[in-house]
């Protein structure tokens, strides 16, 4: 085992980011839709030496939040589907990339359930992101391999769109600020028996 | 019983075995017209047959679940026919839940688009297109999640993931359509299945881990017990019961 880290993530601004700050290096995504990239994407994997620490942070394009009855077939398929199924290609490439012992922590965009109106493609996203992870946590827990999430509203919301506000002032926070302090943890010894979380660092909006 | 002009009419997709046949004879029983909306016909017309048999209205609509213009079709139908549409239930789930059992680096992108156009896309498309009668009906959706979408499953992970993102889907539209009055809401049943009775067959390890942890100590019935409780979060029963998930499990999950 190495000490290094590894970020799966598109090759824009947000993965540079979270890379930088986590000293990672990031292997890109191939493009959204294209499903011939993504399948040879994830053969190459398989020969990339394993690391200890893998982050999986896909964000994909920002949507407008829209009522899922105004939403089209198309919209539909590049809002939700085809995120959701670049997730499960991510997630199944960071169990192959992980290291014995080693641990993974998806990143993913979620609005708090308070919040979600207009953004039900994002949450169902979010929500099969979690179970996904929590099936790398029991399937790679075996040999030792820790899975985790950490879920940000940061991209998606400008403020709380509904009242109460959140508890915690800054709403809904930063990639900076909360993003990579729930990531630092969940990769810390700190965090060495934690496995099968979502943690939303969404400063109190969501449990 | 209703009957006439105030029987409800439901639809309910993967209705000609397992769970979905279950929700379609509970509501059968109650005088509903029930549409099972599959692909199979001689199956999907034989329960619609034992509904009829029970006092509802039975009727078979062929139906693919990952086509818009199939889902449209059979709502289309449905309404044609009875002049309304009171629920709408997503229960269709891709066999490879009961035939495809490995960890999630070993799936490929082919068996993963597969469960999500059933399960997820299927979910949006009959949200969508049953959404205007709904809304004129002040209906209910109802999508059919699983314990694995809240804990995950270590040989079931994208069927996993898939189940969650419906729950996601689900309570996040009990947000977009309370204002209609439209309920969403989700249940996640543990019923005996030809599904699960395969998997079963196929995974010999499988009935002791489902077994072990189920304090009732049996699967549950898919009419008497998951069919009575999906009739219920159809129903007017459930008047103010929206964005929730309803484990139908005999308590099975130990998280929700």
């Amino acid at each position: 085992m190495n000490g290094m880290t590894i970020m799966i993530g598109q090759d824009r601004s947000e993965a540079h980011r979270l890379a930088n700050g986590l000293n990672a290096r990031l292997i890109s995504t191939p493009s959204a839709g294209d499903d011939g990239a993504w399948i040879r994407w994830r053969e190459a994997i398989d020969a990339e030496p394993r690391a200890e620490r893998i982050v999986v942070a896909l964000f994909p394009e920002r949507w407008d939040p829209a009522g899922l009855a105004d939403l089209a077939f198309d919209a539909w398929i590049a809002r939700g589907e085809a995120p959701l199924l670049e997730w499960m290609m991510a997630l199944g490439a960071a169990g192959s990339l992980c290291a014995d012992g080693g641990a993974i922590v998806a990143v993913a965009d979620a609005p708090p359930p308070l919040d979600s109106a207009g953004l039900a493609p994002e949450a169902a996203i979010a929500e099969g992101v979690a179970a996904l992870v929590r099936s790398l946590a029991l399937s790679e827990g075996k040999r030792g391999v820790r899975a985790n999430t950490v879920t940000t509203p940061s991209r998606l919301l400008s403020g709380p769109p509904i009242a109460p506000d959140p508890p915690l002032r800054g709403f809904p926070g930063t990639l900076e600020e909360d993003v990579l302090g729930a990531v630092r943890l969940l990769l810390s010894p700190d965090a060495a028996h934690l496995s099968g979380h979502c943690l939303p660092a969404d400063r109190g909006r969501s449990w | 019983m209703v009957t006439g002009k105030e029987r409800p009419s439901v639809i309910v997709t993967g209705a000609s075995g397992g769970v979905g046949r279950g929700i379609a004879l509970a509501c059968g029983e109650a005088g509903w017209t029930v549409w099972i909306a599959a692909r199979r016909p001689a199956q999907g017309e034989a329960v619609a047959a034992e509904v009829s048999a029970l006092g509802g209205v039975g009727r078979f609509v062929a139906c693919d679940v990952a086509e818009e213009a199939s889902v449209a079709a059979a709502i289309t139908a449905a309404v044609a026919e009875d002049g309304r549409l009171d629920g709408a239930v997503h229960n269709a789930t891709s066999e490879q839940s009961a035939t495809r059992h490995a960890t999630l680096p070993d799936f490929t992108m082919e068996e993963m688009l597969h469960q999500v156009a059933v399960s997820v896309r299927g979910s949006y498309l009959l949200a969508r297109l049953a959404y205007p009668h709904l809304r004129k009906s002040r209906g209910a959706l109802l999508l059919l999640t699983s314990e694995a979408g809240f804990e995950g499953k270590a040989r079931l992970p994208v069927y996993a993931g898939v189940k969650a993102a419906q729950r996601g889907l689900g309570r996040a539209l009990a947000r977009e359509w309370g204002p209609d009055g439209i309920r969403v809401n989700c249940i996640a049943p543990l019923a005996t299945t030809p599904a699960l009775v395969e998997a079963f067959a196929r995974d010999e390890t499988m009935k002791a881990r489902v077994m072990g942890r189920n304090p009732m100590g049996r699967l549950g019935d898919p009419m008497q017990d998951i069919g009575r409780a999906a009739r219920f979060l159809l129903s007017p029963d459930s008047a103010y019961v929206t964005g929730h998930t309803l484990m139908a499990d005999g308590g099975s999950c130990p998280v929700t």
